[in-house]
């Protein structure tokens, strides 16, 4: 009988504490996206928000990290004539969803993002972070240290900000995210995929803006 | 020395080898580099900041189709020994293997196979690429003056 009730008692107890344990994870990973959202085949649900009009025709879906350098390039060299061109003037828009491979301080980075969203700030942090990219990977620019002063330099609440990211609230979002894009069958960043109305365009690497305008012009 | 070349290149098959070499060392690494893509459009592309990454990759295609197929000459025609081929070898895979991981699709898959230390190999590679590239150069040049200088007195004595 002792034994018996031993048993039930354990078994009661471990309940309790996966119930417990799974209250306090999913009140921890609450997040206000629309797990709806996907551009062709591809869920967008937990990347960026939209950069642009969210009516408009065309989307570009980039997957980066942070850390990467040719997204470096993509970022300084490509993207400036895109935003010019396309974005600003509704023909499209774009959605950054992470594919934190690199190194030990990538899905970091990009938690920070969207801890960053949390105060509305997504692109204006996602921007200092690819402005502030040093060349080396894992040199400690990307430490947690530094992404709290770069949200210290973007007057955000540092109290929030630094809860969100010392408790890892994002890190599974960064996990889903980079797992979207192995599904994707990205290999490698920037990974693009332009995706009109009609069929979606895959484009791999920094590449120069010729060739975004040719594939964009064809789907607008 | 420029005899030397003279009487190593004149002959097609050496010629035709430094070519491959040279060509194909190019392509190879501008494609890695991502200075040249081929889908969905050929395109060339030299981002701006990467200037000196692209000529460490013409300096070291070229000083491989130099110094491999002279070495070769030295193994076929003198049959010398084969220990500055090796370096020759050597400095073209380490200033290939330089840059080559990076976020393209080489580091992806080095990662995805090898997990941390993958990365860990990815990242020093990356992080290292010029430093790598101007060392390989430099095995490679010692390795073309040595061998200049032991092909000069090889060929007194056998010629």
């Amino acid at each position: 009988m002792n034994k018996k009730s031993g048993i039930i008692g354990i078994v009661v107890i471990s309940i309790i504490v996966g119930i417990v344990a799974s209250m306090s994870l999913s009140a921890d990973e609450t997040f206000d996206v629309d797990m709806t959202r996907t551009h062709g085949s591809i869920s967008t649900a937990m990347g960026s928000p939209i950069l642009g009009d969210p009516l408009a025709p065309v989307t570009i879906v980039e997957f980066g990290d942070y850390q990467c350098h040719q997204c470096y390039n993509w970022f300084h060299d490509t993207k400036p004539m895109i935003m010019r061109d396309y974005i600003e003037t509704g023909k499209a828009n774009l959605v950054f969803v992470d594919f934190a491979f690199l190194g030990k301080d990538s899905p970091k980075a990009a938690q920070a993002t969207y801890c960053a969203d949390d105060q509305n700030m997504y692109w204006e942090y996602h921007n200092s972070l690819y402005t502030s990219q040093e060349s080396k990977i894992d040199n400690g620019w990307a430490s947690s240290e530094r992404l709290k002063a770069f949200a210290f330099n973007l007057n955000f609440d540092m109290e929030m900000f630094n809860e969100c990211l010392d408790s890892g609230k994002y890190s599974k979002r960064v996990q889903y995210n980079s797992q979207q894009a192995r599904d994707a069958g990205v290999r490698g960043t920037p990974g693009f995929f332009i995706i009109g109305p009609d069929f979606e365009h895959p484009i791999g690497g920094a590449q120069p803006f010729s060739v975004f305008k040719r594939v964009l012009d064809t789907m607008i | 020395m420029l005899l030397i070349l003279k009487l190593i290149f004149s002959n097609f098959k050496f010629l035709a080898l430094s070519v491959l070499i040279f060509s194909s060392m190019m392509i190879i690494l501008s494609l890695i580099s991502e200075f040249i893509f081929l889908e969905p459009y050929f395109v060339t592309h030299i981002p701006s900041g990467s200037e000196l990454g692209f000529i460490l990759i013409i300096l070291l295609s070229g000083l491989s189709a130099l110094v491999i197929p002279m070495n070769l000459f030295r193994i076929t025609h003198l049959k010398n020994s084969k220990q500055k081929m090796s370096g020759s070898i050597f400095g073209a895979i380490v200033g290939s293997a330089a840059g080559a991981c990076s976020c393209g699709p080489i580091g992806f898959a080095v990662i995805s196979t090898f997990g941390s230390v993958g990365a860990t190999a990815t990242a020093f590679l990356t992080n290292y690429e010029i430093p790598i590239r101007i060392i390989a150069i430099m095995i490679l040049v010692i390795t073309y003056f040595t061998t200049i200088k032991s092909l000069k007195t090889e060929c007194e004595v056998q010629f």
